[in-house]
């Protein structure tokens, strides 16, 4: 007989993190400690509102002399370099310029809002980062899954067997037990997705309206600058796109991909960088 | 919840009817060690404010404290206070929240944890899609929903909400609140 989950809510990285621990009490509470420890860390190392910021210094500095950054910092930019890289750019990770322009993001006194580009980001040895020009790097399309897999691990290092962590839909099941998964599509409506277990999912919505915006804070910008109602594809616009990888960071960073592939290429692209598609009604049953 | 029940009360208006989710995390016992674990006792400190504070507190908040009363606990250890704790609701356009902050006497926060998040899905045409896609399941009893799908995935709730809250609760303790 399983032990109940402990549940806990918190805050954190702009939404509310759920987490679900499947064990002994002492365990499970000492693991979702270090779990929100652990996100709460990314979220310090990469907020793109603290002018601290391993990011933000990268993004103030970065063009002109190698900054150094924490290794997740480090680990995160490889990542998001090499999906960006697979994805031919679908995945786009120096947007930052034009969500300040926008003002969606802060400006920290930024260099140059206009350029744009994933090879002009260098890693260097000894966790050192450079920017071959002054793009501005958010890395909001990823690091919300980094830090979800980041306390998914601090769970299993406590001896946290089974559970669930849920970043405001950038989930993460771990263990054996099978867990119910619905989706809340960009209208509100929540559709059943079916069980899953040991499995990261992230959903990304498009054509959101302002009002929905302000609401639910993720925003994808696509290539051609279509974003939310201006779109002229705006009604055409599919809602919601689901996908599921093995970590959270391949599954919330390939949403952005599936939201912006052209239909027929879709499910492939995604297949290609390692996750998979979910379609509502189509994969209602236990995986 | 039965000790903080009046501050349930809030007006009709922001609620809107419809299935909803809801989930209890914490009790306010549970809340209060999960936020100050060192603490050997919780006095209660209930604060009731006077106009001239509420309106101290819009000012330098920048959110409206709609209530007169806000529920505080000190947080003491060998009788000396190490924190505060209060419990404060949010309400948004399609979610309640009551959620407990921890602040420290120096005037910083040492946690926040949320003790129930409920979600309604009011309007007609949200209800409307709601019941299209959960074609099959009860919806009799919409707190049930709960124990179908707890696990959702997809658009993004912002918890600016809690975030403003807290900022106010900040102010709260610096208008009305002693320094030990």
């Amino acid at each position: 007989m399983p032990a109940p989950a402990i549940r806990r809510m918190r805050p954190l990285l702009g939404t509310f993190v759920e987490i679900h621990a499947r064990a002994p009490a002492v365990l499970a509470e000492t693991g979702i400690e270090a779990a929100f420890s652990a996100i709460d860390e990314v979220q310090r190392q990469m907020s793109f509102f603290d002018p601290d910021s391993d990011l933000s210094r990268i993004n103030l500095h970065a063009w002109r002399k190698p900054v150094a950054v924490n290794p997740s910092t480090f680990r995160v930019l490889l990542l998001a370099r090499h999906v960006a890289r697979d994805s031919q750019g679908l995945f786009d990770f120096t947007v930052g310029g034009r969500l300040v322009r926008d003002g969606r993001l802060p400006d920290h006194g930024f260099h140059d809002l206009d350029s744009e580009g994933w090879e002009a980001l260098e890693l260097l040895p000894r966790l050192r980062v450079r920017l071959k020009r002054p793009v501005v790097l958010t890395l909001d399309g990823i690091a919300k899954g980094f830090a979800v897999d980041a306390a998914v691990h601090a769970l299993l290092a406590h001896g946290v067997t089974r559970g669930v962590v849920n970043a405001g839909g950038d989930l993460r099941l771990f263990g054996p037990d099978p867990v119910p998964i619905a989706v809340r599509e960009a209208s509100g409506a929540i559709s059943a997705l079916g069980s899953f277990r040991n499995t990261a999912m992230a959903t990304s919505a498009v054509g959101l309206s302002l009002e929905d915006q302000a609401r639910f804070p993720s925003c994808i910008v696509t290539p051609a600058g279509c974003d939310g109602a201006a779109c002229p594809h705006f009604n055409a616009c599919p809602r919601a796109w689901t996908v599921m990888a093995g970590e959270a960071w391949r599954a919330d960073a390939l949403t952005k991909v599936a939201a912006l592939a052209p239909d027929h290429e879709r499910g492939a692209r995604i297949a290609k960088l390692g996750g998979r598609l979910i379609v509502a009604g189509e994969d209602g049953r236990e995986h | 919840m039965r000790d903080f029940a009046p501050l349930l009360i809030i007006p009709a208006a922001a609620l809107v009817v419809g299935p909803a989710h809801a989930t209890e995390y914490l009790s306010i016992e549970q809340a209060q060690k999960a936020i100050f674990p060192e603490a050997d006792r919780f006095v209660a400190a209930p604060v009731l404010l006077s106009e001239e504070q509420r309106e101290a507190i819009e000012d330098r908040a920048g959110v409206k404290q709609r209530w007169e009363k806000q529920d505080v606990w000190r947080a003491e250890k060998n009788g000396q206070l190490i924190g505060w704790f209060i419990v404060d609701n949010v309400v948004g356009k399609h979610e309640f929240i009551t959620y407990a902050a921890g602040l420290l006497p120096e005037g910083k926060v040492k946690g926040v944890e949320v003790m129930v998040f409920k979600e309604t899905h009011g309007d007609e045409i949200r209800e409307a899609s709601w019941r299209k896609t959960l074609e099959g399941k009860t919806l009799a009893d919409p707190f049930k929903l709960d124990k179908d799908v707890p696990n959702i995935s997809g658009a993004t709730l912002s918890c600016r909400n809690v975030m403003n809250g807290v900022k106010r609760l900040l102010v709260l303790q610096q208008v009305a609140l002693p320094a030990r």
